[in-house]
């Protein structure tokens, strides 16, 4: 039973001195704005009060950060105890050259290794395929075969720091995850001692960042599950799933529709992985989040707090949980790369660290910070440095680290909270109401909805109604770039030559015999990872066990236009 | 007599993913009176191919991929092989400012980079139309 913490003859005090206020003080006045709303187009009130929170009850809407509902972060300690990790994307061009910004990165202080692969390596093509040659080492880094993997790794104590792979795709991940592990097995280092994360959300092979040929949804769902199966039986310090909000959000959708998408996605998963047989609180506590952090600062907090709180009811409720691990929404941030802008790009260093700040107040458990060229380039060296010195400042010197959700209480953060949690778990009922998360995909309902706000949000923009400093405010006319541009190291020559030399040199029976056991693994509704883990060792590549899936599922058009 | 609209082919470039400016623009040039046929993701021959059979006007180009500089001009040069050097070909998505010199040598009518507005890509692009029914 809720019950406020306001005395409720004290709230009626208060909302007439606030409509007094309004009324004499407030109005009549001139104003900005004929209308002030935050970027996903709630309604914002000049001033808020204890009238706008009155069933504001503490210990049930907030409690105390470690405990139901997470409101107020997940950790007792939060940022006292461990400081979130300063996980800084990095990869382009052949592997041997990310290895060395990887090693760069750790000694400049990076507490983990984010690592993002190339176009053709996130689609599923080795970089000989004859569609792929513009894209090779583009965007990060390439990976063929198993022997990629231990270049990429070679050196870095991958026992000690946690790695995240981007391996967006389910059909990438299925792949390349199994090499990571693997090359971990080949180095003598168990699964069950590795740290990460895979990103694995089919939502980004069918809806989000598609391609040529992508697997039809059910298809890549089931991949992405066959992988959160392995990890929760062999890996369980591994996050098998990464829900990818954050490029939800990229793509064109809003806040609400970030989290109501996140948490549907898990949904599906649970039940799957319930259907498969293992009890909620094996699998649930290495469900693991990736959000954006947008423009609008505070409703970006109100965001990321009320995600905890939907997620502790759902998987309280719901499924059942018990272990608090299960109920906790953790999540990794990364700043709004559509937030930058390709004009005056060092401005781009105070929109990143303003997303940052507000990520952090937030309680996000690990964040990038986007470099300021990223608009028009892969990071050079020094703007990847100037992104991770945005983080070391904002932890070392702002004292935003000093107490546990310091916005907690705020009237306008509190009432946000609500307003955010309200529309979420509407957009929810939604998506159950169209059979969940897949069902709402093959239909191409989540394409309109996103394709919607993405075209709404450009036209705010054209409108002037939504100012973007340096694009259609305070521009500068015939602006002198004043940085230096990335350019991509050689990789195509590089990887066609080492691919050339695995193929001489493997056992084609051996690979015919792998690639026609992935073959039937699919055809038997099988667990793919169980099987590829162990079979990369006879180097075949990424591309052909892509295929190899792609000819027993089919290919899908996405419903975009 | 009804004015003639204009047909344009809108592709992303090879592997490239992002489908939010492609689409956003396709859209507006829908809403702003074109005919916009959505290709999703193909190599400049496919493009090529395409572009004859729907008859159209103008390919628009999307890539945030960085393979602009090598497959934006391959659509062009392929186009003349066909002798449908009339076709334009516009291009946008993360193109660096030093490029755009380059690919307008290479034939590419029009760059469009980061925070173009829909304004001046639409009237870009019709008064291409306009140069070539001239």
């Amino acid at each position: 039973m809720k019950r406020g913490i306001f005395d409720s003859a004290k709230i009626d005090e208060i909302n007439e001195k606030t409509a007094e206020w309004e009324k004499n003080r407030y109005g009549g006045r001139r104003q900005l704005k004929n209308k002030y709303k935050t970027l996903s187009g709630f309604d914002v009130k000049p001033l808020y009060t204890p009238g706008d929170v009155v069933d504001f009850d503490y210990l049930q809407d907030l409690g105390y950060p470690g405990e139901g509902p997470f409101t107020r972060g997940v950790h007792p300690t939060m940022y006292r105890g461990r400081t979130w990790t300063h996980r800084q994307l990095a990869g382009f061009g052949p592997p041997e050259e990310t290895n060395k910004r990887y090693k760069f990165l750790l000694q400049q202080g990076a507490t983990g290794i984010n690592g993002v692969f190339d176009y053709p390596t996130l689609r599923g093509y080795d970089s000989d395929d004859k569609d792929v040659y513009a894209d090779v080492g583009r965007g990060g880094v390439a990976i063929d075969t198993v022997e990629d993997m231990r270049i990429l790794f070679d050196g870095i104590p991958i026992d000690e720091v946690s790695v995240s792979l981007v391996t967006c795709q389910p059909i990438c991940n299925i792949s390349i995850q199994s090499m990571y592990f693997a090359n971990a097995g080949d180095r003598g280092i168990p699964l069950t001692s590795l740290a990460g994360t895979s990103q694995n959300d089919f939502l980004l092979e069918t809806a989000i960042t598609v391609a040529p040929g992508v697997l039809p949804p059910r298809a890549s769902f089931k991949v992405s599950c066959d992988a959160i199966e392995f990890c929760t039986r062999h890996a369980p310090r591994w996050n098998p799933i990464s829900f990818a909000g954050y490029n939800y959000r990229e793509a064109g959708c809003t806040a609400p529709q970030e989290v109501a998408f996140v948490i549907a996605h898990a949904v599906a998963c649970s039940e799957e992985m319930l259907r498969r047989g293992l009890p909620v609180d094996s699998f649930a506590g290495r469900l693991s989040f990736f959000l954006s952090a947008h423009n609008d600062f505070f409703e970006e907090i109100a965001k990321y707090r009320a995600a905890r709180r939907v997620y502790y009811n759902i998987m309280r409720q719901r499924f059942k949980a018990e272990d608090p691990r299960s109920l906790m929404f953790r999540f990794h941030v990364q700043t709004a790369g559509v937030a930058l802008t390709a004009q005056q790009p060092l401005n781009n260093i105070a929109r990143s660290a303003y997303h940052a700040l507000a990520a952090v107040l937030g309680g996000a458990q690990s964040v990038h910070v986007d470099a300021y060229d990223e608009a028009l380039c892969t990071p050079t060296e020094l703007s990847s440095v100037t992104a991770l010195r945005t983080q070391q400042i904002l932890q070392n010197e702002t004292g935003v680290i000093n107490t546990i959700d310091p916005l907690g209480g705020s009237y306008y953060l509190e009432s946000l909270t609500d307003r955010m949690e309200a529309e979420v778990l509407k957009i929810l009922d939604e998506i159950e109401g169209k059979g969940g998360l897949v069902s709402s995909v093959e239909s191409g309902w989540i394409h309109a909805e996103i394709s919607d706000a993405a075209y709404k949000y450009q036209c705010d923009i054209e409108s002037g109604e939504m100012p973007i400093v340096g694009v259609n405010c305070f521009q500068i006319e015939d602006e002198v770039l004043p940085i230096e541009l990335f350019s991509s190291p050689e990789t195509l020559k590089v990887q066609k030559e080492k691919l050339r030399r695995i193929r001489e040199k493997r056992d084609p029976r051996k690979v015919q015999k792998s690639l026609d056991a992935v073959a039937r693994c699919c055809e038997r509704n099988e667990n793919l990872m169980e099987l590829i883990v162990g079979e990369v060792k006879n180097l075949i590549t990424e591309g052909e066990i892509s295929r190899t899936l792609k000819r027993v599922y089919g290919v899908w058009e996405p419903p975009l236009f | 007599m009804e004015k003639q609209r204009i047909r344009v082919l809108m592709v992303r470039l090879g592997m490239d993913a992002h489908w939010r400016g492609s689409m956003v623009v396709a859209r507006a040039l829908r809403d702003a009176g074109m005919e916009v046929i959505y290709g999703g993701n193909q190599m400049p021959a496919n493009i090529v191919r395409t572009a004859l059979q729907e008859g159209v006007d103008v390919i628009g180009l999307s890539s945030l991929s960085g393979n602009h500089m090598i497959l934006a001009p391959e659509v062009v040069n392929l186009l003349k092989k066909e002798k449908a050097g009339d076709i334009k070909v516009v291009l946008g998505g993360t193109v660096p400012p030093g490029d755009v010199e380059k690919l307008k040598k290479a034939g590419i009518a029009e760059v469009f980079g980061p925070g173009s507005s829909l304004k001046t890509i639409i009237s870009r692009i019709e008064s291409l139309k306009a140069v070539k029914a001239a």
